[in-house]
């Protein structure tokens, strides 16, 4: 495929039009002197279409889904229907204010309560909350629900860790930390948890294990049933990260599996979409041991009326203002009600399909570090490419040039210069077949092209060590660099 | 309906085929019996047009604020939002992108995190600013953490007035570690922070930061904000700020904030009953790299052109791990694209002339209200913005805003912490001018007011 990114040489938007007038704003009646601003908000005074034809412009320079093959292994890049766009902009949806009476968002109240009842039982768990903004936070509400449990029983002083396989995402041991506890890695053994591992160190300090099920090495825990059972019997919990769950939806579920409570992120499961980064929209599952800590409110039906209850003596209180990212539980709601019973369990077949097929074609081009069953990602790594100078982050750059995205690179770090790819269930054999294509066109370019990629980009290969080194965050560094440069070197007074 | 699943001429047979597979169910063989589910348990899928009809039916139930007379703030806004910048978070190139890992193919969410960076900065004075976290609170949960990285201490100060939810957020924050929210009274009189309590509490050395908040809880603003800095000396001072507020109010980081939050939803973003919202988050240089979350820096490509890229990422967890400064990944791009954009529609003079309309509103009401028997309002003595604080003298805050509702006024949110059995200072509403009022229904809301009051008078 021939490709090439628009490149506008487009300024940023204060470049656009100078500043408004400096004045002062029209001072408030009642607001002291002491506390007015003195200078308007330096920023420009732009016409509509000034505006809006600078980000179309900077949208052109931007991959989407829409635009590209996404194959991030772990972030569930899939088509974000555009009904649910639709729904969430309805005035009944948009235009509702978190402090209304309850009665008068009753609707509101019934889609919140429906999606969990749903999700409760795709995760095979009593209760759900959907207060979480997004899957690292429900991580964390989840691990401070995990230490209000274990203060219940007095054993919060002693059990002060958290274990984590050496695969598990970077928010996980981050979580956990914030939580208050200390984590331990426990190694991997062809690349899923070594078992005699884990039940060496688990302990009676043991707080909870935390696991994504498939891995991030895109490989399903087969002994899983083995790892839940060894942390119970010392007293632990155990915690499910749902970053990975769109392979295994209706075929297994956390609760099955053994897991006491779990996250879930609606922007990958559910396709609501990224945003370039966010919102995303967490959910928090929990079992009968934990779901009395869940977050307050809880949405509750009595009779036909639904209403927010806050007497939950044992909830670790809020975790946001409001209740949820309900924007996009109404997405992830269009969601679950299209696809169904069938539908769920499709998404995890067809995406485990897309995924074994892409692999075992590339697997001819890169070594797969692990078995060659695996389910919704897969590894590769790029040690191979060492021999003709190139490393793992060429052949990502290379690939943008193709008009796909890269994979995500050098994670997890068990894998030397790894890869690691999802193709979620959106994408078509035709797609497939064209990303690799391009995967292998890329592969086997030359030393001098993987290194001089991006070409075809709005920009080329970017110094990232630069923007690290010399930090320039903000229009206001912008000045005081220009102005360090404009100013006239110091001459020294005359005698 | 299973249609967003392709289905191009047999192609899973297909794919099948080349695996060497019969079934899908061998690709499902490493997923032992006894872990495995049957049914869902759910309905059967439905097509595009039935699940349009089904949620719109339950979308019915709800009465959006566009059906009242709207009088609800707090850090929640039912703005009107231009056309223009849904036109542009529509843009799919935005919102169906990941966050930029991959820099040269996402300029043009970088550049625009870059500027809303840069317009934050310009708001709030700080130095620094990060990409957006998820909302004002979780953004105040984390300068408390920063303030603990960067001080000594156990104790976190913030205003009794502070929300409830606010309050009950930072608690979870601060549990982590072990650290304590300790709350400064108000004055009974202007609601504003003791500061006395905040002196002796200083003096006392354990307290690692203090935050404050503009407008406060009560919707106020506290003159004393202006001399905490030099009460609390090198304790680091957080700042929670409205960012439209700002447009009109003296830079936090002008007395002395170290950091400044603020909840970004009034700019761009619908309040969809309260979620996604927009955690604004900046502080002094200095701390930057004590600092949670994505922070997009500029840098050239390898031609030497202009480029972007999110950068000091060995603070964060991708990198750091259980050392990392925050879990956060997922944060809210497309809001802070929203905010920006909204910013740059509206103009600086707009938005400076949107509060000052809006405060003329909030006097308004206030003067009609005042002479309302069985209320008062405000209830502090003290500036105020676009919304203050009334508390009824008689009556359940609850049942007054029912009564309303009823008259197609939603007339505020109560201040009282809901959970059984948490004290309460009185019943008391927290009442905000939107854009939307004009000065009949400024009067309604006064008759609706003193009927709901009079009702209740008179049955007892």
């Amino acid at each position: 495929m021939s490709f090439r990114q628009a490149r506008w040489d487009e300024p940023s938007i204060w470049d656009l039009a100078p500043p408004g007038t400096a004045e002062a704003p029209t001072p408030i009646f009642g607001i002291p002197e002491r506390l007015r601003r003195k200078e308007a908000v330096r920023w420009p005074e732009l016409s509509e279409l000034a505006v809006i034809r600078h980000y179309t412009r900077l949208s052109q320079m931007n991959f989407g889904i829409d635009t590209s093959i996404y194959p991030l292994g772990s972030c569930t890049m899939k088509y974000n229907p555009k009904v649910s766009e639709a729904l969430a902009r309805r005035r009944h949806a948009a235009e509702l204010h978190p402090y209304q009476p309850e009665s008068t968002v009753q609707g509101a109240l019934e889609i919140l309560w429906k999606l969990e009842r749903i999700l409760a039982k795709v995760t095979g768990l009593s209760e759900v909350s959907l207060q979480a903004a997004a899957g690292a936070h429900g991580e964390f509400s989840a691990l401070l629900m995990v230490r209000a449990y274990f203060r219940d029983r007095g054993e919060l002083g002693k059990r002060t860790e958290v274990l984590l396989p050496d695969t598990a995402h970077g928010t996980n041991p981050a979580s956990a930390m914030m939580a208050g506890f200390t984590t331990r890695e426990i190694p991997s053994k062809d690349g899923c948890v070594d078992l005699a591992a884990l039940r060496a160190a688990v302990s009676d300090k043991t707080a909870c294990f935390m696991l994504t099920n498939p891995n991030t090495a895109g490989l399903f825990e087969s002994e899983i049933l083995e790892i839940t059972a060894a942390v119970h019997e010392k007293g632990g919990l155990l915690y499910y990260d749902g970053a990975n769950l769109n392979a295994i939806l209706g075929v297994t579920n956390p609760g099955r599996m053994g897991f006491d409570v779990a996250h879930l992120n609606l922007h990958k499961t559910f396709a609501t979409p990224h945003g370039g980064g966010g919102p995303g929209a967490g959910v928090l599952g929990a079992g009968e041991t934990l779901a009395p800590y869940l977050p307050i409110p809880r949405v509750v039906k009595t009779g036909r009326k639904y209403r927010l209850d806050y007497d939950r003596p044992k909830s670790i209180g809020k975790i946001k203002t409001a209740y949820g990212n309900f924007g996009l539980d109404l997405r992830a709601y269009a969601f679950a009600l299209a696809h169904g019973e069938a539908g769920l369990k499709h998404i995890a077949r067809r995406s485990v399909l897309n995924s074994n097929y892409v692999a075992a074609k590339l697997g001819k081009d890169l070594p797969r570090p692990f078995r060659s069953l695996v389910k919704h990602e897969f590894l590769l790594s790029g040690t191979p490419l060492r021999a003709k100078g190139v490393r793992t982050l060429d052949l990502a750059k290379r690939l943008l040039d193709e008009g796909v995205h890269a994979p995500t690179v050098y994670f997890p770090s068990l894998v030397d210069e790894a890869l690691m790819i999802e193709l979620p269930e959106t994408e078509s054999k035709r797609e497939l077949d064209e990303f690799i294509a391009a995967f292998e066109r890329a592969v086997r370019d030359t030393p001098a092209a993987l290194h001089a990629a991006p070409r075809s980009l709005a920009v080329g290969r970017i110094d990232e060590v630069r923007a690290a080194r010399d930090p320039i965050l903000s229009w206001k560094d912008l000045r005081a660099r220009a102005a360090k440069v404009e100013a006239p070197a110091p001459v020294s007074s005359a005698p | 309906m299973e249609r967003w699943i392709p289905d191009e001429a047999g192609e899973e047979a297909a794919l099948r085929a080349d695996l060497g597979i019969a079934s899908d169910e061998e690709l499902f063989t490493d997923v032992p019996k006894r872990a495995r589910m049957g049914r869902i348990g759910i309905g059967p899928g439905r097509e595009e047009a039935e699940v349009v009809a089904a949620i719109d039916k339950i979308l019915d139930r709800n009465r959006p604020t566009y059906r009242y007379a709207t009088f609800l703030g707090g850090r929640i806004s039912p703005r009107y939002q231009p056309a223009a910048v849904d036109a542009i978070v529509s843009r799919s190139e935005f919102y169906t992108a990941y966050t930029p890992y991959q820099p040269e193919a996402s300029q043009g969410m970088l550049r625009t995190l870059f500027e809303f960076q840069s317009l934050w900065i310009e708001l709030s004075g700080m130095d620094v600013a990060n990409a957006s976290l998820y909302d004002g609170a979780t953004a105040a949960g984390e300068a408390l953490l920063l303030c603990r990285r960067i001080h000594e201490g156990r104790r976190f100060l913030v205003p009794a007035s502070l929300p409830w939810e606010e309050k009950s957020v930072l608690a979870n924050y601060a549990s982590g570690p072990g650290l304590a929210i300790e709350e400064v009274p108000y004055d009974a009189r202007t609601g504003g922070l003791d500061l006395d309590f905040v002196r002796s509490a200083v003096q006392q050395k354990d307290v690692f930061g203090l935050l404050a908040d503009v407008p406060n809880g009560f919707g106020h603003i506290d003159e004393g904000l202006v001399e905490l800095k030099g009460i609390l000396g090198g304790v680091p001072l957080v700042v929670s700020a409205d960012p439209l507020a700002l447009t009109v109010l003296e830079p936090p980081g002008n007395y002395g904030a170290d950091v400044v939050v603020g909840e970004g939803q009034g700019f761009g973003i619908a309040p969809s009953y309260g979620g996604p919202l927009l955690g604004l988050f900046g502080c002094r240089k200095e701390h930057v790299r004590a600092a949670p979350g994505r922070i997009v820096g500029a840098t050239v490509d390898a031609e030497g052109r202009p480029a972007y890229a999110l950068t000091l990422q060995t603070r964060e967890q991708h990198i750091r791990r259980s050392r990392a400064t925050s879990n956060i990944c997922t944060n809210e791009s497309l809001l802070a694209l929203a905010f920006v954009v909204y910013a740059s529609v509206v103009g600086p003079r707009g938005l400076a002339e949107l509060e000052r309309s809006l405060a003329e509103k909030a006097r308004s009401l206030a003067g009609v209200l005042a002479d309302v028997p069985g209320l008062r309002a405000p209830r502090f003595d003290a500036p105020y913005l676009g919304e203050f604080t009334i508390e009824l003298e008689r009556g359940s805050a609850r049942e007054f805003l029912d009564h309303l509702e009823r008259r197609h006024i939603l007339g505020g949110h109560p201040l009282a912490d809901p959970r059984p059995g948490a004290k309460s200072d009185g019943e008391r509403i927290l009442v905000a001018a939107t854009d939307s009022i004009n000065d009949r229904a400024i009067q309604k809301y006064a008759s609706a007011a003193r009927e709901a009051l009079g009702v209740s008078g008179g049955e007892t």
